[in-house]
């Protein structure tokens, strides 16, 4: 008999591949799991926590564009055909889905604060989340130390339920809390948005398009109406208290086409100009690269307004009292004022406007007058606007202004008492213009701001100017002497919106 | 009957068991060393791995807190960062905390005020101060005395920011370097290469 020890050896060597095919899978699942978790971290939870702040961000875009449409084009801000819904004094969107990643916003926009013109401050809270791909696992490590890694210790998750709302409510205002499952883990970030009304007066001069001006020995400076009076010597002089608000003369160009003559007690903004200290004697800081946009201007709802039937016509002469309500002349507000609404204001028409007189003692009056054609109709026009000291007049014109910088008479001095606006026209061809021509040499000048973004603003001899102007193209080739009056940045109503303040809430 | 001995199954002579011997523990002491070596590579790359999401860590609470930064400003070794934050939640101690404790975690109400630099937004009449530093081989956050280790690593991480004030905006360039385990000698190349950058604007910036 023979005896063979063979199959006794292929067990062996059997056993022998199973166990280090056994060791291999080991070690290569160990690495895999490793791998897997760092991917998880690094690839999944990292991504989505950078994204879910993109999507909250971009939740507080949609927000503010809609935002702006309170000014731009009310009927459509907010509007519930895109998903806005208005209730409990906040405006909530259901949320919007975008991107190859599904990520989701939702915004809150909700009024906080008024200001003294009356204008509107919103916060606007917004939620972005993105959702964590990969295995439902958290794989992580909360401590910190050196044997630990800290993984979660900035970013948290939400693998079954949404973590905010069950500790801080829907709102993070502790009200609500309740536990909202998640479809599938997520990661959320929330920010919140200040929106804060830009006023029309906030430079000096601020131009649409191209700028070419001023004079040589021209100086644009500037102070604060609140603290005194102006004084020529305070922008030369770093020891006086008033210094600091004499060197806003600002000036803002929208365009690279700038032509920049005389001093600058301010700062100097171009979109992509070419302006150095070299080339021009500015005091303040210049930044060639300042886009802005100007928004067309429309005539501001008169809902509210106390409407005065007379007159109707501005000629030779023609003063406008106070309307006398149950035997008490009307001072109206700045939210309600006297309303006037005029069809012609003649090329020698000379306006004075009253303020409301109780008990022998001028009352701060509120008077806003529509002008639905020109003021000043050619070169030869001198139309005259006279306000006394109390009244605070707003004109808005829908066709050119035309006349001399002296006619603009504004005896308080307060630029802030006699505000000009022109109204967009609404077809595109048509260019608007403001003309004002100080004349035969003189210098005496006015206190009045212009808010004309779609005019072409001309202003020639040397006219001593206290206020701002916005125009679309500005000319100027005298040796004016503008002072900005720093209190006019609270100015008018709201004509566009920036975010002041950005804070994510981290809970 | 005579059982016939097999050749093959005949013992192994001196010779061919010292020369197996030899042969088995070359391909043993091989094998040993290539598990060590790949056990070392092993733990190097998850170290390395390790130290690159604490630099990730680094960076993210970095710009998280410069974002919403009213003022950020570096040292001159561009190793600590000190900025101001708005005080947006109600912590304890603060006085709305002591008036009402059931606001503690809560949100404030921001404010406005209008100053001579322009309005400004406020969420308390305080701030918060939140200071990035190194201590050893951690990175410290410290926002209001509170000090929490956002990363630590044997590393030798090193974050270096740059607070960068133009004349219309300001922002933080960050960089997160560290030296692997497995250097060639320390060259400059090793550090240099784990570099990681960020740029964050501040959001909030005051001026006047």
């Amino acid at each position: 008999m023979r005896i063979s020890t063979q199959s006794f050896a292929r067990g062996n060597v059997l056993l022998c591949v199973l166990a280090t095919i056994l060791v291999v899978s080991l070690i290569g699942a160990n690495v895999l799991l490793n791998c897997v978790t760092r991917y998880n971290v690094a690839s999944s939870q990292v991504r989505s926590w950078k994204e879910s702040l993109d999507a909250a961000e971009t939740g507080g875009d949609i927000a503010y564009a809609e935002l702006r449409k309170t000014i731009s084009d009310p009927t459509h801000a907010f509007s519930p055909s895109n998903g806005w819904t208005y209730s409990g004094g906040a405006y909530t969107n259901s949320p919007v889905t975008y991107g190859q990643d599904n990520l989701s916003t939702s915004s809150r926009v909700d009024p906080f604060y008024y200001d003294g013109s009356g204008n509107a401050w919103y916060r606007i809270r917004t939620k972005g989340t993105a959702p964590v791909l990969g295995l439902k696992r958290v794989g992580m490590d909360d401590r910190m130390g050196p044997n630990t890694r800290g993984d979660s210790l900035l970013r948290k998750i939400d693998f079954n339920y949404d973590h905010f709302v069950a500790t801080y409510g829907p709102n993070g205002d502790g009200v609500g809390q309740t536990l909202l499952p998640v479809s599938r883990p997520q990661v959320s970030r929330r920010v919140e948005l200040i929106a804060a009304p830009m006023t029309p007066f906030e430079a000096a001069i601020k131009a649409g398009g191209t700028f070419y001006g001023l004079g040589s020995a021209a100086y644009i400076d500037s102070y604060r109406s609140t603290t005194g009076s102006y004084d020529a010597s305070v922008k030369t002089n770093p020891s006086d208290p008033r210094y600091p608000d004499s060197r806003s003369g600002t000036v803002e160009i929208n365009s690279s086409v700038a032509t920049i003559q005389g001093s600058i007690y301010g700062n100097l903004y171009t979109n992509g100009g070419t302006i150095t200290k070299k080339t021009s004697s500015i005091f303040g800081i210049i930044d060639n690269n300042v886009p802005f946009s100007l928004s067309p201007f429309a005539m501001p709802s008169t809902a509210g307004w106390n409407y005065v039937s007379s007159p109707t016509m501005i000629n030779p002469n023609t003063t406008i009292n106070p309307p006398v309500v149950n035997g008490v002349p009307r001072t109206g507000t700045p939210q309600s004022p006297n309303y006037y609404l005029v069809t012609s204001f003649a090329n020698n028409g000379n306006l004075t406007v009253n303020p409301a007189v109780i008990g022998g003692v001028a009352q701060e009056t509120y008077v806003a007058i529509h002008v639905t054609g020109d003021i000043g109709q050619n070169t030869s026009s001198n139309p005259t606007i006279t306000v006394p000291p109390s009244v605070h007049l707003q004109v808005y014109f829908d066709g050119n202004f035309q006349t001399k910088a002296e006619n603009i008479i504004n005896t308080s001095g307060y630029a802030g008492n006699l505000q000009f606006y022109a109204i967009s026209p609404t077809d595109p061809t048509v260019q608007q213009t403001v003309n004002l021509n100080s004349g035969g040499g003189s210098t005496s000048g006015f206190s009045a701001v212009f808010y004309t973004p779609s005019a072409n603003f001309t202003i020639n001899g040397a006219p001593d100017i206290t206020g701002a102007i916005v125009c679309k193209n500005f000319y100027g080739n005298g040796n004016v002497h503008w002072h900005y009056d720093r209190a006019l940045d609270t100015e008018g109503d709201a004509v566009d919106y920036r975010i002041l303040s950005y804070v994510e809430d981290i809970r | 009957m005579k059982l016939k001995a097999s050749p093959s199954i005949a013992g192994f002579t001196l010779s061919e068991m010292l020369v197996s011997l030899s042969l088995s523990s070359i391909v043993l002491a091989a094998a040993i060393t290539c598990g060590i070596s790949l056990q070392k590579s092993l733990a190097a790359t998850d170290n390395y791995f390790s130290t690159e999401m604490q630099q990730i860590r680094i960076i993210d609470y970095l710009n998280r807190d410069v974002k919403r930064g009213l003022v950020v400003t570096t040292s001159v070794d561009l190793q600590s960062v000190t900025m101001s934050v708005p005080k947006y939640i109600i912590q304890a101690g603060d006085p709305e905390a002591i008036a009402d404790p059931e606001t503690i975690g809560m949100p404030r109400t921001p404010t406005v005020a209008y100053t001579p630099s322009g309005w400004q937004v406020n969420y308390s009449p305080s701030t918060t101060t939140v200071v990035y530093s190194i201590s050893g081989n951690s990175i410290l956050r410290t926002e209001n005395g509170v000090v929490t280790t956002i990363a630590s690593s044997t590393d030798q991480l090193v974050p270096q920011s740059t607070d960068v004030e133009l004349s219309n905006t300001e922002y933080a360039n960050t960089s997160v370097t560290f030296l692997p385990i497995f250097t060639s000698g320390g060259a400059v190349a090793e550090r240099t290469g784990t570099s990681m950058y960020a740029t964050a604007y501040l959001r909030n910036k005051r001026r006047g």
